[in-house]
C-alpha cells in the first residue's frame, strides 16, 4: 500500500484516539472541579463526534 | 488471591475451611476503578480502549505493503474482512452491501476482541458482560436499520409497512399490528443486546464457579483436596467451551443486524 | 430445602431451548447426512437458530442471579 495512504491511517487512528482522550480529559478535569457526574461522557461523546467528523473532512470528500 | 481485590468472599473464605464458600454472583462484576473514584476509570472501559487500539494497529499494520501474495499477517487481516464481507454483508444484505461492510466489520471485531478478552489470561473479563455495552451497539443497530428503511421508502411508508404488512386480510390486522410494532421497536434492540450480554455473563459465571470452587477445594480437608483437580479440569474444558461461545456470539450479533438492515432494505412490497 | 425461587423458574425456563436446541440440531444433522453437500449452506442457518433458542436459556440463568 502507498506510503500516503499508511499514513492516512495512522492519522485517522491518532484523530479519533486524540479526539476521545483530548476531550474526555476535559469533561474529566471539569467533572473534579465541579464535582458532577456526568460531564466526562459528554467529554468522551464531544470528543468521539468531533473526531469522526474531522476523519470525514478530511478523508471523505474526495 | 484474586485479582480483583479483597471482597467479603476473601474474608470468609479465609477465615473457614470447608463451609465458607461464597458462590460468585453479580457483585463480582462491579469492579473498582483504577484510579480516582468515579466510575469512568474500571477495568471494563480500560478493556475496550485496549481493545479498540488493539483492532486499529493490527488491521492497520496488516494492510500497509499490501502485496498480490500476501504474507500471513495481511492473510488473517483480508481472511477476517472478507469473512464478514461475503458472508455476512453479500450474502445478506444483497446488491447494496458495500456501504454497510465497514459498519458490520467494526461490530463483528469490537465485539469478537471484547468477548476474547474473557479468556486471555491477566485480562478475564468479558467486558461485554456490563450490560451497558450491548445495550449501546444494539441501539447503534437499532439506529442504523430504522434510519435505512427510512431513507429508502420514505417514513411514512416505511412505518405502514411495519405495521400493516401488506398481503395480509385485513381482519388479521388486530392481531398482527401490534405484534409487529412491538417486534420492530421493542423486542429486537432488547433481545439482541441481551442475548450477547447473557451469553458473556453466564460464561464468565461458570467459569468464575469452577476455578475459584477449585481453589476454595484445595483449602479443605485432604478429600476435598483431591476433587480439586476435576474442578480445573472442568475449567478449563468451560475455557474451550466459551471461547467457541465467544466467537459464536459475535458471529450472531453481526448476522443479525445484517439480517435487520437487509430487512430494512428489502423492497419487494 | 434452600434456595430461591430463581432456581426453579430458571430450571423451568431451561426446558424449552434444551427441546429447541435438539430439535434444531437434529434437522441440520438429518439435512446433512441426506445430502453432504449442503452443509456448509445449512451450518450458519443451525447456528443461528440455535444462538436463539439458546438465548431464552440464558435470559432465564442472568434473571434467575439478578433478580
Amino acid at each position: 500500500m502507498a506510503n500516503r495512504e499508511e499514513n492516512a491511517m495512522w492519522s485517522i487512528f491518532g484523530y479519533l484516539l486524540s479526539g476521545l482522550l483530548f476531550w474526555g480529559g476535559i469533561g474529566y478535569g471539569l467533572d473534579k472541579w465541579l464535582g458532577t457526574a456526568y460531564l466526562t461522557l459528554i467529554g468522551l461523546l464531544v470528543g468521539i463526534s468531533g473526531a469522526i467528523y474531522l476523519v470525514w473532512l478530511r478523508f471523505g470528500r474526495q | 488471591m484474586n485479582p480483583r481485590g479483597v471482597s467479603v468472599r476473601d474474608l470468609l473464605r479465609s477465615s473457614s475451611e470447608g463451609g465458607g464458600f461464597v458462590p460468585p454472583s453479580s457483585g463480582d462484576f462491579e469492579l473498582p476503578p483504577i484510579f480516582g473514584d468515579n466510575v469512568y476509570t474500571t477495568k471494563p472501559i480500560a478493556l475496550v480502549f485496549l481493545s479498540v487500539i488493539l483492532i486499529s494497529v493490527f488491521f492497520i499494520i496488516s494492510s500497509r505493503k499490501a502485496a498480490v501474495v500476501p504474507s500471513k499477517l495481511q492473510f488473517a487481516g483480508e481472511s477476517v474482512y472478507t469473512f464478514v464481507r461475503n458472508d455476512l454483508a453479500k450474502d445478506v444484505i444483497g446488491h447494496d452491501f458495500l456501504r454497510f461492510v465497514p459498519y458490520l466489520f467494526t461490530l463483528f471485531t469490537f465485539i469478537l476482541v471484547n468477548n476474547l478478552f474473557g479468556i486471555i489470561p491477566l485480562l478475564q473479563f468479558p467486558t461485554m458482560s456490563r450490560v451497558s455495552f450491548p445495550y449501546v451497539l444494539a441501539l447503534t443497530v437499532y439506529l442504523v436499520f430504522h434510519y435505512v428503511g427510512i431513507r429508502k421508502q420514505g417514513a411514512i411508508k416505511y412505518f405502514k409497512e411495519i405495521m400493516f404488512m401488506p398481503g395480509v386480510p385485513k381482519a388479521a390486522y388486530i392481531l398482527i399490528t401490534p405484534l409487529e410494532i412491538l417486534t420492530f421497536f421493542l423486542v429486537r434492540p432488547l433481545t439482541l443486546s441481551l442475548r450477547l450480554f447473557a451469553n458473556m455473563f453466564a460464561g464468565h459465571l461458570l467459569l468464575l464457579v469452577f476455578i475459584l470452587g477449585g481453589e476454595h477445594l484445595l483449602q479443605g480437608v485432604i478429600g476435598l483436596k483431591l476433587i480439586s483437580p476435576f474442578a480445573f479440569a472442568i475449567g478449563i474444558v468451560l475455557t474451550f467451551f466459551e471461547f467457541m461461545v465467544q466467537c459464536l456470539q459475535a458471529y450472531i450479533f453481526t448476522l443479525l443486524a445484517a439480517l435487520y438492515i437487509a430487512g430494512a432494505l428489502a423492497d419487494e412490497h | 430445602m434452600e434456595g430461591t425461587l430463581n432456581l426453579v423458574g430458571f430450571g423451568l425456563a431451561a426446558i424449552g431451548p434444551g427441546i429447541a436446541t435438539g430439535l434444531i440440531f437434529a434437522a441440520y444433522i438429518n439435512g446433512v447426512a441426506r445430502q453432504p453437500e449442503a452443509r456448509s449452506v445449512l451450518q450458519p442457518i443451525a447456528f443461528l437458530g440455535f444462538a436463539l433458542a439458546e438465548a431464552l436459556a440464558l435470559f432465564g440463568l442472568v434473571l434467575a442471579f439478578v433478580l
